[in-house]
């Protein structure tokens, strides 16, 4: 092999080379990549502004001027306004006690000595591969014999079920990865196995919780399907099926209908904006633990 | 210390409230569904066994049919494109110097919004009176495609629509697993490979492929199980139609539960559960290779 092609492999690796041609097309390519995520957004949120007239005559112009009625008729006429804060609290409780009953199960799964961690671990790792669809007629008549069909309860337990498969199997990865000599120490201390958990192993996990946390919050937001069999009353509804309701191809309310998904889309960008390297990071640790 | 991580009441204070959601909520409900699968069952009355009927009618069913074919078209179209894209990317983006993060973080964003809002949002881009139409008119285009009216072919454009839309929107999912597991690969093995005289492709194929084989296998299982539990965009998008041309399993099942079919809405629940359990085993017999120390 000749020197030239070595010292031309040394370079490639330790020199700064010029941006060559590849480069660029590389950078071309990913810029219109990215146009595709952007352009959509950005058009629904130009759209969500203008009048229904507008759409029409003027479709890729921006606004006349910028006005919030759209947004306020689509807050009240399609009931988005309750049915966010629906979603909030059957996301923030499922986040909360998904977060502590499935590091619970991961902790006594990675860390406890018993003979049927293993298979404790597959059962619960089964849980990823079934789909809610085959349960949802069971639940949804126990639940309606139970009272508990239109409630918020009814729709967090399932959530709740759904969310534990993966906040075990990243938790359990987490808590693995703690240091033996750390629980030996502080048992010698005189902590007991509740102190261990909740003083030393989550806070020492806390990436993972963020992680999982986001995970579940996520896609519990998201869920459609089981909102829409679980949930009839528009009181209780959640915001995917207030928005589907609102929005459909034979409304012509438009103006209205894009400003409503703009609505549905807002809180989760800022949440990614605000976290996304962490969100991102994470999910890499989670994924590359699993 | 060895007695307090052996304490069986600690053990039980630790796994009985997953253990009984788990068990409670999940498993039962899925024997449950099983039985109803064999029983006639339609909502007010009490379900009444009667055997394998449910799974006979499934198979003169001309839905069902339409809904298996694009349930299978659909995994097989985002098995096979988020790997070979989400490779791609994941190749692109660890391949240049300034702005991966940007890059990265703009791909992913799609896979943590509302897949039914945007499939809303799609909906309107493909409509026939907005977005891409309007475009095309402005453009001189005399008969622009009815996007997700049409109902020709074996698979349907809006069929396709619907698959690109979700490559679209969960690439970037592929695309994280490939490049965590590729920046998982030494530095020293891609320099040795070098000085030994290797190209950037040639190392890309006979270093990094093999090396991220077995995240192949995650990503793809994963991707698989996806499509097949897929319904938020699809119903936002067509509801099923035109004329039950975009219907898959999970829209199918959905249906015949609002028409209070609950037996047969369980033969199909069956049908999809099976389904992801032989894929899964599949995808981990075949992908699945040694795992390489890295």
């Amino acid at each position: 092999m000749s020197y030239s092609k070595v010292y031309k492999a040394e370079s490639d690796l330790t020199s700064k080379k010029k941006i060559s041609g590849i480069q660029i097309a590389l950078y071309v390519f990913l810029i219109l990549i990215c146009l595709t995520y952007i352009l959509p957004l950005l058009w629904v949120l130009n759209v969500s502004f203008k009048t229904n007239k507008e759409i029409f005559t003027a479709p890729f112009a921006l606004p006349e001027k910028i006005s919030f009625e759209n947004y306020s008729i689509a807050w009240t006429a399609g009931k988005l306004g309750i049915s966010t804060l629906n979603s909030f609290i059957i996301c923030i409780v499922t986040l909360v006690l998904s977060s502590l009953i499935g590091s619970m199960a991961a902790f006594a799964i990675a860390r406890l000595r018993w003979k049927g961690a293993k298979l404790a671990m597959t059962y619960f790792l089964t849980g990823m591969m079934i789909p809610v669809h085959c349960v949802l007629i069971p639940l949804f008549t126990r639940f309606s014999k139970l009272g508990l069909s239109n409630s918020l309860l009814g729709l967090i337990l399932p959530y709740l079920t759904c969310s534990l498969p993966i906040t075990i199997f990243i938790m359990t990865g987490f808590f693995k990865g703690l240091p033996n000599e750390l629980i030996e120490c502080a048992c010698m201390e005189g902590a007991n196995i509740f102190q261990i958990f909740f003083k030393i192993c989550l806070p020492l996990s806390k990436t993972g919780l963020f992680v999982t946390g986001l995970m579940t919050f996520v896609g519990n937001w998201n869920e459609l399907l089981m909102a829409m069999v679980f949930i009839s009353d528009d009181a209780k509804k959640t915001l995917p099926v207030a928005l589907s309701k609102f929005v459909g191809p034979h409304a012509t309310n438009y103006s209205q209908m894009f400003a409503a998904i703009v609505i549905a889309l807002i809180p989760t960008i800022v949440v990614y904006c605000a976290f996304s390297n962490k969100i991102v990071d994470g999910l890499t640790a989670g994924a590359v633990k699993g | 210390m060895e007695k307090m991580l052996r304490n069986k009441k600690a053990l039980l204070v630790f796994m009985l409230p997953a253990f009984l959601l788990f068990t409670l909520v999940l498993f039962i409900p899925i024997i449950q569904s099983v039985y109803y699968s064999l029983c006639d069952y339609k909502g007010m009355t009490k379900p009444v066994f009667i055997g394998f009927d449910n799974y006979k009618n499934l198979l003169h069913d001309k839905t069902f049919g339409i809904a298996l074919k694009n349930s299978m078209f659909f995994l097989v179209f985002s098995c096979v494109s988020q790997l070979l894209v989400g490779l791609i990317y994941a190749a692109i983006l660890t391949n240049i110097k300034k702005g991966r993060n940007l890059f990265k973080n703009i791909i992913y964003l799609p896979c943590v919004l509302s897949s039914a809002a945007l499939g809303l949002l799609w909906l309107f881009i493909f409509g026939p009176k907005l977005g891409i139409n309007q475009l095309l008119i402005k453009w001189g285009v005399e008969n622009p495609p009815l996007w997700l009216m049409s109902t020709k072919g074996t698979i349907p454009l809006p069929m396709w629509m619907i698959a690109f839309v979700s490559l679209w929107q969960f690439v970037g999912q592929s695309m994280m697993l490939y490049m965590a597991q590729i920046s998982g690969i030494s530095k020293s093995l891609m320099e040795a490979s070098y000085i030994d005289g290797c190209t950037k492709p040639m190392t890309f194929r006979y270093i990094t492929l093999p090396l991220i084989k077995p995240m192949v296998a995650t990503a793809m299982s994963l991707n698989a199980i996806g499509s097949l539990k897929f319904f938020d965009l699809i119903w936002n998008m067509t509801t099923g139609g035109p004329n039950h041309k975009t219907e898959v399993l999970a829209t199918h099942l959905y249906q015949q539960f609002k028409y209070f079919k609950y037996g047969y809405a369980s033969a199909i629940g069956v049908v999809l559960l099976i389904l992801c359990l032989l894929v899964t085993l599949f995808i981990n017999k075949v992908v699945k290779t040694e795992q390489y120390e890295m």
